[in-house]
């Protein structure tokens, strides 16, 4: 596109003389002056109107500020990427058919002027002169959506405007913000639905809104108008290019923590015959993609999102695929640098690989290569089969290995040189078979000869730092093996076929030049065919024999070496343990047959020969070293020691120091070399002190310089983010080395007087440059500490490089995985990336973990406790089964059985640890066809927790057997006298209230005394006491807290490894089994909710014994008056009212009346209405039926079709 | 799930060897520990130190065989907090050997530790409490552990065969460590030292101070060394006497030699009929002695002395993942185990390099990155 263009002079803005704009324009530098004039604003006008007036209100003000000023702090966080940023990931996610690969079609078009035909994993694009983009399309499924949510830098969701919001984009926003939150746009297409301009002005409107309470006001939300030619229009797509490529990226605190790559290249490399042999073996896979993150260690273990954990058989450093322009001054990007690379959507003909390199040829390109017969019928008539061709033929088929069909076929290509590599059989093909043998062997002579150098330059000792510097686009990690094949490599690497072809004159021009020299190189050839894929069709494999070739070299340059400190201290005698004492075993084993029976001493002695190990493997673990007397410091002169103490001779201390440190840095060698021999000659003690002292003034002064020098790199970086304008600019210089070019001296005059506005600012409060200026502090501490870093890492060699910090983020690599489940190769789609994310220290192990979690308010039901759930914590998902829980005021965790409505609950579950912090997404339900929202809810990993200790409500009841006094024996509530045994002391209740105490299991069973019967005794009856006595007809209860156990059940979700449009099926709820099985709910009798009837208590009447009556005085003595007939004279009385209350009588009557009717009436009325709406509501129900009925008759019809389908792939 | 074991073999630095498994949390399975001798398997102290271990963790697994040649440990969680029952380390090692790796542990707990540590408190093999609250203590205080919290209370003194010292140890938490830049040595400025004496005439200390004052005082006048005469229960159960010495440069390094003198242990006389009657070294040759042992740390350079270069390496690569750089003398045989060890645990190696006008090694690393996992965020 015509934008990015350098070579386009654009014309220069104009601005306008006259018309609306001008007089606009006028006005506004009319008023700006006015103001100017004015003395800035209207405070300077009358500043007694805007004093305060109460010092509450002044107070309030300034706590405002701050507060405000407080919110606007982050604390800073540490950015410990190096390198070069990789690509950033630009997640297009959308429900299905709302454009998301038409959007991806339009960027690529947009970027590379290039047509995608379609879009398949990642697409890797080289956006800018700093940057590099990677798109990825969301897959529809819940899965991809919680994996795309882990890698995803920017998040473009694609909203239907006609349609209006739907659940993936609410569920994606939710995994999105639980899994760190990246940028997030949203962006509205099939805007061209509404013909209405007001309609449609309305729902942006709406949209808009809902989208800004979803994420936060004033969210990007981006709007396509509609389609032209069935693609974008040109210049939104533009617009939103834009915006992408000016996006700043924030660190997310787990990302930059953990080392994660999105693999944009997957390849299957298992030995062919062993998956004939055995289709369902174990496969060795390679995944390529950008490290991200934080830096990759060797011996990182990985977890492959949807498969598993796996150690790393081998990384591999490749050059980028997608390399950054060199940083050369020009504006745009040349259309040569406009890099495209997308392996997986078949895009790109040449692909690198450690050793070789890939050619796709399309079919209709090359005829001969297809396998149909009438073909090459066609071609042996035309005429004879080419050799080259018959040989491609038969290693076609693969029914053999190609060592064995090597054997049968009865071309015998290469009779007199039998160890020939196979790359030369494949390049045959092409051209003559005599000149391509010269051209391999010269190549292979090259390569020595670029050995021969390189092995030169390493001697110097110079060769990390010239590396770096001819070499910046050569990518870092390049192993020094193939350092050289990758040179070759990079200019080729842009996709299109002219490069390739310059590729090859490359080729021929070496051959041209060492024509000469043949042997030697054919003997160190050896014939080893590696295993290739047949699709990408094998081209070149001198790489890969020519680095074997080398390694010998390398070797014998190793050893020639002297070994240094560092390799005596990580020698190999520790580099792994067991295989030395494999080795240590067998040569005992040897030993054994001389003679069986040796003294320990000469064992020892052997073991202390093998090897530095073997002989400590039982030492003592002391850390105090033995003491050793042998100086007596106070005998000798002490010259040496004397210097070490602050009386001593300072400046010959000083001296030494300066020389060590001068050392240290080769820089400085020459500068303080002729001190060395100063040292040594003791005569001229006067002269040399002098100078010493000069020295160390010097040295102080080079110390303090480095400081100085350190924190001007800090304060430019930290510049740089602020003032975006080329913050690549400044990186490069500190890439390239220490000298400083202008563009340097540059941003200090921009600088400076920021500075010094900084120190005499007084409009600002206090309080806000105090907090600034630490802030400032804390920031300026972690740049500087990042610049040490840099600078030390520059220090280091390549190799040792590697070692310490592992590969950087941003290299491209080539992870070798083996013993994969077949099923991932076999199931692997291209829609689906995968994520391949490294696992932190301890997080590989399984443990016990507390979260805080709330449900969604979106997800209808509460949750159970231990009904399985399905959460994404870190890069996994598993299925665990937590056990909810709150805590109570006492700080007891107290078991829920379900989540709480709308408030966080604890909940603890078992599975590979995460650690504290992390955010969890869970989900039930993984199906497609769902229509309610999926995301059951979310929580954060608070600690590690084992020891916590759930407890739920126990009651146990009984009923007493026996009562004493105030002791009763109490039955059915213990089983064994063991459990009352356990229960010794416990406090009891009677339902009246009556407080007791478990004493001891009664001793013998006194209800219904079986010993005498020859049974038994019936066990578990406690003597308890009370504080009264109790009646036979209480219940005694125990109240007491019983502990939960977590279950330890995890179960990882293994989506990779079947179909994807299958659902993954787990542990089933028990809601969901009972269903299945068609099982009622369990209905506990007791458990129902129903009305209290107590039954009457009848009392029997009171009998006086005789004897006692006859002692009562008569009052109370009971009286046998027989029952009167007749009423009373009490009863029978008339009641006459006197003429006011009869009055009052009266109208209290009317008024009783008048209600009783205005009620009655009432009455009449509300049933009419409620019929009235009853009928309503029955006809709205009818409806409500039909219309679900309806619906869900299209489900299933929709979900019968695709199971059907499903069934019919499988088959 | 089936857990992963690394496998190891030999009782060679068992104790970082279970620290760095904790803190790395890996699981570790130890094959023949001292399987070929005399006396074969863990020795009492490696199984008290087991049991510290347990203590302070939750959900550790050890499992020994019974011949104690085979150790499988699977590390849990540290906890920490304070433990209201005091350790008994026994007396076949001193505190020091528990204490060190313990400092270490109790950094990256749930909760700060308080632990009370019963058991020999000086010995001449491993380092005496004393250097560990001189030295150790202000060490961890450079990689950004708050002063506060940190401290190693002696209770009482106890020297072999039969100890009865106890120390309370107590340790804040830390978040993570920050690198240190930590090269220049200095001069040494002052020395300090403390002598201690139990069951025995405090006589002893002041002939001990006097000849070591000898040898300091033609270098340096700054010289003071304390006394501690403990007498009755806190003199613990057996006669002995010894000395530490630390000397502090400009630049706050810290530099200690130590020894202390008592009569042998019954196992090691079981072995050495003869030697059981021996007298104790005269205090004039211990004080004389251990000087000239502080000269020869000092003499080698380097910001730490030998004893303490485990500790620093294994301070520096517990930081976070910055570049740490520091100086030491010669490598002791225990500081080049603690690389090792650091190496096959935690898969970082230091940039070691000779520095031969010095006659020191400069080493430089990244950290491993720990961070305290088990503690609760709020």
């Amino acid at each position: 596109m015509a934008v990015n263009d350098a070579d386009q002079s654009n014309r220069p803005h104009r601005s306008r003389h006259s018309g609306a704009k001008k007089a606009k324009s006028d006005k506004k530098k009319k008023k700006q002056q006015r103001q100017n004039d004015d003395g800035g604003d209207e405070k300077r006008q009358n500043p007694k109107a805007f004093a305060f007036s109460s010092t509450n209100k002044a107070k309030r003000l300034q706590s405002r500020s701050v507060e405000k000023e407080q919110r606007r702090l982050h604390v800073p966080i540490v950015d410990r990427s190096y390198g070069e940023p990789p690509p950033y990931v630009v997640v297009v996610q959308g429900p299905p058919q709302v454009g998301k690969s038409l959007l991806i079609k339009s960027l690529v078009k947009h970027y590379t002027k290039h047509n995608l035909p379609d879009v398949r994993g990642p697409i890797t694009i080289v956006s800018g002169k700093q940057r590099r983009v990677q798109f990825v399309e969301c897959p529809n499924d819940i899965n991809g959506m919680i994996d795309a949510a882990k890698f995803a830098d920017l998040a473009l969701l694609l909203i239907d405007g006609s349609y209006g919001f739907e659940m993936e984009t609410f569920e994606f926003l939710n995994i999105l913000q639980t899994h760190g939150f990246p940028k997030v746009m949203g962006v509205l297409t099939h805007l061209d639905k509404f013909k209405d301009a007001k309609k449609l002005r309305k729902r942006k409107q709406e949209l808009k809104r809902r989208f800004w309470t979803e994420i936060y006001d004033g969210a990007k939300l981006f709007y396509l108008s509609g389609l032209i030619h069935g693609k974008y229009v040109k210049r939104e797509v533009h617009n939103l290019a834009r915006f992408i490529s000016v996006m700043k990226f924030h660190p997310l605190s787990w990302r930059t923590s953990h080392p994660y790559v999105l693999v944009d290249r997957f390849e299957d490399i298992t030995p062919p015959e062993k998956v004939h042999a055995n289709n369902k073996c174990d496969r060795k896979i390679t995944l390529y993609g950008y490290l991200r993150g934080c830096n990759l260690k060797k011996g990182n273990k990985v977890h492959i999102a949807g498969v598993g954990d796996y150690s790393l058989t081998a990384v591999t450093a490749l050059p980028d695929p997608c390399p950054l322009p060199s940083a050369a001054k020009k504006k745009g990007l040349r259309d040569k640098e406009k890099l495209f690379y997308a392996p997986m959507s078949g895009v790109g003909d040449l692909l690198y690989d450690k050793d070789a390199v890939y050619i796709n040829i399309n079919d209709h390109l090359v005829q001969f290569s297809k396998v149909d017969d009438e073909n090459s019928a066609m071609a042996s008539k035309g005429k004879d089969r080419d050799v080259g061709e018959v040989l491609v033929k038969s290693l076609q088929n693969t029914k053999y290995s190609i060592n064995e069909k090597l054997e049968n076929s009865f071309i015998n290509i290469f009779g007199q040189k039998p160890e020939m590599s196979s790359e030369a059989v494949a390049d045959a093909l092409a051209t003559h078979k005599d000149n391509k043998h010269d051209s391999e062997e010269d190549a292979s002579d090259r390569d020595q000869h670029g050995k021969a150098t390189e092995t030169g330059e390493d001697s110097d000792g110079s060769e990390s730092s010239d590396q770096d510097e001819a070499g910046a686009m050569m990518g870092e990690a390049s192993s020094s093996d193939d350092r050289d094949d990758d040179a070759t490599d990079m200019k080729a690497i842009p996709g299109d076929l002219k490069e390739h072809v310059e590729f090859k004159d490359g080729r021929r021009r070496r051959k041209a030049i060492f024509g000469n020299d043949v042997d030697q190189s054919d003997m160190m050839v050896s014939f080893e065919l590696p295993y290739r894929k047949e699709a990408s069709f094998l081209y070149d494999d001198d790489m890969g024999n020519v680095s074997k070739w080398k390694e010998s070299l390398a070797e014998r340059t190793l050893s020639r070496k002297t070994p240094s400190l560092m390799q005596l201290v990580y020698g190999e005698s520790t580099v792994n343990m067991i295989p030395i004492n494999k080795k240590n075993d067998s040569s005992e084993d040897e030993e054994s047959d001389d003679d069986f029976f040796k003294p320990i001493e000469e064992v020892k002695k052997q073991s202390m020969k093998n090897g530095l190990n073997d002989g400590m493997v039982n030492t003592e673990d002391c850390s105090k070293c033995e003491p050793s007397v042998d100086q007596r410091w106070d005998e000798k002169d002490n010259e040496g020691i004397r210097n070490r103490f602050v009386t001593g001779n300072l400046a010959k201390a000083a001296l030494r120091n300066s020389l060590s440190n001068g050392n240290t840095k080769e820089e400085n060698d020459e500068v303080y070399g002729d001190f060395e021999d100063l040292e040594t000659g003791e005569k001229y003690d006067n002269y040399q002190t002098d100078d010493a002292v000069a020295t160390t003034v010097h040295k102080g002064d080079d110390a303090e310089a480095e400081q100085r020098r350190l924190k001007k790199l800090a304060l430019r970086a930290k510049f740089d983010s602020q003032y975006p304008f080329s913050p690549s600019l400044a990186t490069i210089i500190i890439k390239s080395g220490y000298s400083l070019p202008i563009f340097q001296i540059i941003v200090y005059k921009i600088e400076t007087p920021e500075k010094d506005a900084g120190n005499d600012e007084k409009s600002k409060p206090h309080g806000q440059a105090n907090e600034s200026s630490y802030f400032d502090k804390l920031k300026e501490e972690i740049e500087l500490r990042k610049q040490m870093n840099i600078a030390e890492l520059n220090d280091l060699d390549e190799d040792t490089r590697l070692e310490i910090e592992g590969f950087r983020t941003g290299t491209y690599l080539r992870l070798e995985v083996h013993d994969v489940p077949c099923e991932m190769v076999e199931y692997f789609d291209p829609y689906h990336p995968i994520l391949v994310g490294g696992i932190g220290l301890g997080e590989e192990n399984v443990g016990y973990m507390q979260a805080k979690l709330k449900r969604h308010r979106f997800h209808k039901k509460v949750l159970k406790t231990r009904d399985p759930i399905i959460v994404s914590v870190g890069w996994r998902r598993y299925q665990t089964t937590p056990v909810y829980a709150t805590e109570d005021l006492n700080g007891r965790l107290r078991m829920l059985k379900y989540t709480p409505e709308h408030a966080h609950c604890f909940a603890f579950f078992g599975g590979p640890l995460a650690p504290p912090n992390t955010g969890i997404v869970a989900v039930q339900n993984l199906s497609n066809n769902q229509a309610t929202f999926r995301i059951t809810a979310t929580a954060v990993v608070l600690e590690y927790n084992h020891a916590a200790r759930i407890v739920k409500k126990i009651k146990l009841v009984g009923y007493p057997c026996k009562i004493f006094k105030k002791t009763a024996f109490i039955k059915d509530m213990f089983t064994s006298d063991l459990e009352v045994a356990r229960f010794e002391g416990a406090a009891i209740r009677t339902v009246s209230g009556i407080r007791g105490q478990v004493k001891k299991a009664a001793k013998e069973e006194i209800g219904n005394q079986p010993k005498r019967k020859g049974g038994q005794t019936k066990e578990g009856i406690a003597r308890c006491t009370f504080e009264d006595k109790i009646l036979m007809s209480d219940i005694v209860f125990l109240r007491a807290w019983t502990q939960v156990e977590v279950p330890d059940f995890y179960n990882p979700l293994t989506t990779a490894l079947q179909p994807r449009d299958k659902t993954w099926l787990g542990m089933r709820t028990v809601a969901e089994l009972r269903r299945e099985h068609n099982l009622p709910i369990p209905l506990n009798k007791d458990s129902f909710y129903k009305k209290v009837e107590r039954k009457r208590k009848k009392y029997n009447p009171l009998v006086i014994p005789k004897s006692l009556q006859e002692k009562l005085p008569f009052e109370s003595k009971p009286k046998n008056t027989p029952k009167q007939k007749r009423k009373s004279l009490d009863q029978k009385r008339a009641v006459v009212m006197e003429s006011a209350e009869r009055k009052i009588c009266r109208l209290y009557q009317h008024y009783r009346l008048i209600a009783n009717n205005s009620e009655k009436k009432r009455k009449i009325n509300a049933e009419k209405k409620r019929k009235e709406l009853e009928k309503e509501r029955a006809k709205d129900e009818l409806l409500t039926r039909k219309r679900q009925r309806e619906e869900r008759r299209v489900r299933y019809r929709a979900q019968d079709k695709q199971n059907k389908r499903m069934r019919r792939a499988e088959a | 799930m089936k857990t992963e074991y690394k496998r190891l073999k030999g009782s060679q630095s068992f104790r970082q060897r279970l620290l760095l498994a904790t803190l790395s949390s890996t699981p570790i399975i130890i094959d023949d520990i001292r399987a070929d001798e005399t006396w074969p398997g863990l020795h009492n102290h490696e199984i008290s130190l087991l049991r510290l271990f347990e203590t302070v963790s939750d959900d550790c697994l050890v499992q020994i065989n019974e011949t104690g040649t085979k150790l499988k440990y699977k590390p849990g969680i540290i906890m920490g907090g304070t433990q209201h029952r005091p350790h008994d380390c026994g007396v076949s090692r001193s505190i020091a050997y528990f204490l060190e790796p313990l400092i270490l542990l109790g950094l990256f707990a749930k909760k700060p530790l308080t632990i009370t540590l019963k058991g020999i408190t000086n010995d001449f093999k491993d380092p005496s409490v004393d250097t560990f609250k001189s030295t150790a203590l202000p060490m961890l205080k450079r990689f950004g552990v708050p002063a506060e919290g940190l401290s190693l209370k002696i209770e009482s003194r106890g020297v072999p065969p039969n100890g009865g010292g106890e120390v309370v140890l107590s340790l804040p938490v830390v978040q993570s460590l920050s690198a240190v830049n930590w090269t220049e040595e200095g001069f040494v400025k002052k020395i300090r030292g403390i002598t201690f004496s139990t069951k025995v005439s405090a006589q002893f200390e002041n002939s001990m101070i006097r000849a070591a004052r000898g040898i300091f005082n033609p270098l340096l006048s700054d010289v003071h060394i304390f006394t501690d005469h403990r007498s009755g229960p806190q003199a613990g159960n057996s006669p002995g006497y010894g000395i530490s010495l630390v000397a502090e440069t400009t630049t706050g390094c810290l530099i200690s030699a130590d020894t202390a003198v008592s009569h042998a242990r019954h196992e090691e006389t079981a072995g050495l009929e003869d030697d059981s009657k021996k007298d104790l070294m005269p205090p004039e040759d211990v004080g004389c002695g251990i000087a000239n042992i502080l000269l020869g740390e000092i003499a080698q350079g380097g910001v730490v002395d030998s004893t303490h270069q485990g500790l620093l390496f294994l301070l520096c690569a517990l930081c976070p993942q910055d570049f740490s750089k520091i100086r030491v003398g010669k490598l002791s045989q225990h500081g080049i185990e603690t690389l090792r060890n650091i190496r096959d645990f935690l898969n970082l190696k230091f940039v070691i390099k000779p520095d031969p006008q010095t006659q020191s090694v400069l080493l430089k690393g990244m950290g491993y990155g720990m961070k305290n996992l088990s503690r609760k965020i709020s």
